[in-house]
């Protein structure tokens, strides 16, 4: 297993920066998974409560290990890595928690100005400049979270689902709002709507290599991608399923994940035009994510509501259970 | 000497004030039973060590409870905090120092609703202040003392600002409004800020006067935010009864039996707070809540819960409208999607020695669209959720509901509801519950149902064909017209006479509906004479005159008025005023 790379769209998007330099790397870490956990069944946060929040495992360990703080609801996770500095996020239901020493001790950012915080994006360079998704909008810190901005210029809605940062172009985020795909160009600035159509946008994903491509997963399990930033949008071909809320693309861009609300796992080696089904289980109702190792692309692992996590190793064709069994999982992602 | 004299007066006077209509005696009967329960709470612990019950149990089960890891959240840290507080002179070292540690190590999860962050911000406020000056890694969240003293008092001051301007938003909860005073009596007396020492005692105030302006005897009457089933059919059993009797005197009798059976008796022992406090009911909120020679009108302007998709506005007003009696209450929201999962839209209320004293109509909806406006997660996954903590949000027979179908219009003892429930909804019918426990329940030729419950009766006009379904309660009153809807009148042998003579007088009243589903318009005049016409996503009318509810006041009746935005509360009794200032951080008056 080689070692580290972070987080993927960080890793690409810091290569193809014209004329910033990439950020080393501590290439000694070995990689762990970590997995948010929404809620383990039969748990309710805040009374008695079961062990749910971030996991983590080395490997391919199926031994999880509990991640503080303890009992949080995670939507999401984050990271940042610089020379001196390892900065692991948490996106939870009671705000933006962080890390500086690979998750013993944990701080949260926010205050009661923020609900729940569904995703967290920090800025690859600056430390202290941190995107938080929420149900009123996106907000930012510029000063590692001692102050935060709600930026919702130019939005018609507040709820904000996820935050993508463009691969190639860190001031360029996209929101997935309730009505639209919004993209901002100037941090946060200002958005503008892309006019993605469809209804209920849930999911948005770039293409690794080509990130004029885009895909859009919606609340009607339909599949719109645009091939020129953005600019126009057609329907992609037919995954079966509710709603989609998962869309990853593999590290080399050759194969695009889906799943979302009874689809199991789908993938397409077009760019979207055909879908193949690589994973079911009536027993599971929802699929929260699927994540590719970004060392090994034939490594998946996906995220379920209540059946904890399932992995393949040979891209998909033969499945087992990694554990956490229970658990809602919400984010799978691979960090040092 | 002279001056000694008239403070000692003074001080027997108020004190005599303050134990008067039985509350001391209320209070000590409370922490007994309370201190004589086998459940580990922090309220039975906090009467146990407070009465020094059975100490060496008292502290192995604070020592226990400290020892659970599994143990965090919003419910704990204002109950931790507040049984330290009231105890701390008794607890020992170690004890304390296990209280201290838990805020290092248990996360204090904040919870999303109104009533969680009450919770939450009270205790961490007190936390923060009770262990000053210390850093970010003496907290569950990594902030210092003086950041986290910071952000509770701002929340804090946000909640009680927008609560006393544009209105609560899990309002008029039999269950819930336990969760709101029992923060705010440990608040109030712990609380070393004076400012926030006085606004605390100002929303026990509102909050208590709230509920004083609409109860009937121990039930909280009309349409409220949320709640469970269980509560919201038979209304005595709900927490807030027990607020009433132990400030209310009402009812006379507590029954704690009824408090035990329910699996969530939890919300019976807040109150122990309040009998450990200092915080008395102002005399006019007792007068409030328990003289009902006169019957009134009393309407409010609360706010729709924090909507995050699927609205323009993030809390629109909320209008009710309750008419009170000595006998009954009639009680209505003006309908729509007003809270998530657990509306009570509108109901009679009367009063009786026996239990489901009330009667109502809803319809059972449910939708993933509808949780998505409140909840945050992915629509087709809330649902499942919201039926595993509220058990009933999906099931077709359920008590409690919002519906975007149902709109209400009252006029004192009369009521209109109209359903327009779109074709295809998953439960397509509306239900009724008459319980089993009214005195007469009659099925009356001109399409009436007239139902007695000692001194009150009650009318009700299905608009469509309907069956009756026997339950273990409760008959219930099963329509599945699409669109459809009842008009109630209610009376009492004080304003009507005998039964015999309300029936009549209901069977000459006008009723036309006779076009309903083309129109979706009913005209009800009613036995005193006023002219309703309401139809359903139009025009409401009372008397020819449009219902404006855009002129309704925060309060306006004769105990409490308010405007909105204001932040001025007054109380009024008679002669007696009490104004609770909140943008002045005062309250004057008796």
């Amino acid at each position: 297993m080689s070692s580290i790379l972070v987080w993927l769209s960080f890793l690409l998007t810091v290569s193809e920066f014209g004329g910033d330099s990439r950020p080393p790397i501590h290439a000694s870490n070995p990689k762990r998974t970590f997995a948010a956990v929404y809620l383990v069944r039969g748990s309710v946060s805040g009374s008695h409560t079961g062990n749910f929040g971030v996991f983590t495992r080395n490997g391919n360990d199926t031994t999880w290990t509990f991640v503080n703080p303890s009992s949080i609801i995670a939507f999401g996770l984050g990271y940042f890595e610089r020379v001196s500095t390892r900065r692991h996020y948490i996106a939870a239901g009671n705000g933006v928690h962080r890390s500086t020493d690979g998750g013993t001790t944990w701080r949260i950012l926010t205050s009661w100005h923020t609900m729940e915080i569904l995703g967290v994006v920090p800025d690859p360079y600056d430390s202290a400049l941190i995107y938080a998704a929420t149900p009123w909008g996106m907000y930012r810190t510029t000063d590692d979270g001692a102050t935060w901005e709600l930026k919702d210029k130019g939005t018609k809605r507040w709820f904000v689902q996820q935050l993508h940062m463009d691969l190639r172009d860190r001031s360029t985020l996209y929101a997935v709002m309730e009505d639209d795909l919004y993209r901002t160009t100037d941090g946060g600035e200002s958005w503008t709507p892309v006019n993605v159509g469809g209804t209920y946008p849930q999911v948005v994903a770039q293409h690794p290599v080509d990130p004029s491509f885009l895909c859009v997963g919606f609340g009607d399990g339909s599949i719109r991608c645009s091939m020129d930033d953005g600019r126009s949008w057609k329907r992609a071909g037919e995954v079966r399923g509710e709603a989609i809320y998962a869309l990853r693309f593999s590290p080399d861009g050759t194969s695009l994940l889906a799943a979302g609300w009874r689809t199991g796992v789908w993938r397409s080696l077009d760019r979207g035009t055909s879908w193949a089904q690589i994973w079911d289980n009536p027993a599971v109702e929802g699929v929260f994510d699927v994540a590719v190792d970004p060392d090994n692309s034939r490594h998946l692992i996906i995220a379920t509501d209540g059946q904890g996590v399932y992995e393949s190793l040979d891209e998909g064709r033969t499945w087992s259970r990694a554990g956490l069994m229970g658990a809602k999982v919400k984010r799978i992602e691979f960090y040092p | 000497m002279r001056i000694l004299l008239l403070s000692l007066l003074l001080w027997s006077s108020s004190a005599f004030a303050q134990d008067d209509h039985g509350y001391s005696a209320r209070a000590r009967h409370l922490l007994e039973v309370a201190a004589g329960e086998t459940e580990t709470s922090f309220f039975s612990l906090a009467a146990k060590i407070h009465l020094g019950r059975d100490l060496p149990r008292a502290y192995s089960i604070l020592d226990s409870m400290e020892r659970d890891r599994s143990m965090g959240g919003r419910f704990y840290a204002y109950t931790l905090i507040g049984t330290y507080l009231h105890t701390r002179d008794m607890l020992p070292d170690s004890l304390k120092r296990k209280v201290r540690e838990a805020f290092r190590v248990r996360m204090m999860y904040r919870g999303d609703t109104e009533n969680h962050w009450v919770m939450y911000y009270t205790g961490l406020y007190l936390a923060a202040q009770t262990w000053p000056n210390e850093d970010g890694t003496r907290w569950f969240n990594g902030k210092t003392s003086e950041e986290n003293f910071r952000e509770a008092e701002g929340w804090l001051n946000h909640w009680m600002t927008i609560t006393s301007t544009i209105g609560q938003g899990e309002f008029d909860s039999p269950t819930y409004m336990t969760v709101f005073v029992s923060p705010m009596f440990v608040l109030y007396e712990f609380a070393q800020n004076p400012l926030m020492k006085t606004r605390a005692q100002a929303m026990l105030d509102l909050l208590l006067a709230d509920f004083a302006a609409e109860q009937l005897d121990g039930a909280y009457c009309g349409g409220h935010s949320r709640d469970y089933p269980d509560d919201i059919i038979n209304p005595l059993a709900a927490p807030a009864t027990r607020v009433a009797w132990l400030f209310f005197g009402q009812p006379k009798e507590e029954k704690w039996d009824e408090a035990r059976y329910r699996p969530r008796n939890r919300g019976s022992w807040e109150t122990v707070f309040a009998a450990l406090g200092s915080y008395r009911l102002p005399e006019i909120i007792y007068r409030m809540a328990t003289d009902r020679t006169v019957p009134y009108v009393h309407t409010e302007t609360k706010r729709v819960r924090n909507i995050i998709r699927f609205g323009d506005v993030r809390n629109p007003p909320v209008y009710k409208y309750t008419y009170m009696t000595a006998d009954y209450a009639l009680g209505s929201l003006q309908g729509g999607i007003l809270q998530p999962i657990q509306q009570h839209t509108w109901d009679v209320t009367f009063k009786s020695e026996k239990p489901n004293n009330t009667l109502f109509m809803l319809h059972p909806f449910f939708s993933g669209r509808e949780l998505a406006m409140f909840f945050p997660e992915e629509i087709k996954f809330l649902a499942g959720e919201v039926d595993r903590y509220h058990l009933v949000y999906t099931n077709p027979n359920k008590w409690n509901s919002s519906s975007p179908f149902e709109q209400t219009l009252q006029h004192k003892n009369a009521l209109i509801v109209l359903y327009n429930i779109l074709p295809g909804e998953k439960h397509p019918h509306v239900d009724g519950f008459f319980p089993k426990s009214l005195d007469e329940r009659i099925v009356d030729g001109s399409g009436w149902i007239f139902c007695r419950a000692g001194d009150t009766y009650i009318a009700f006009h299905p608009l469509k064909p309907f069956e009756w379904i026997e339950e273990d309660v409760n008959w219930r009153l099963r329509s599945h017209d699409l669109k459809n809807g009842a008009v109630v009148e209610v009376g009492s042998a004080a304003s009507h006479g005998t039964f015999e003579d309300f029936k009549a007088a209901i069977r000459s009243t006008k009723l036309r509906f006779d076009d309903f589903d083309r129109s979706l318009t009913v005209e009800y005049v009613t036995s005193g004479g006023d002219h309703l016409r309401f139809t359903y996503g139009g025009k409401r009318l009372v008397n020819n005159r449009p219902v404006d509810f855009r002129a309704y006041r925060l309060f306006n009746g004769p105990f409490m008025q308010a405007d909105v935005g204001s932040g001025v509360i007054t109380l009024r009794y008679k002669e007696k005023t009490r104004t609770l200032d909140f943008p002045k951080g005062t309250i004057l008056g008796n």
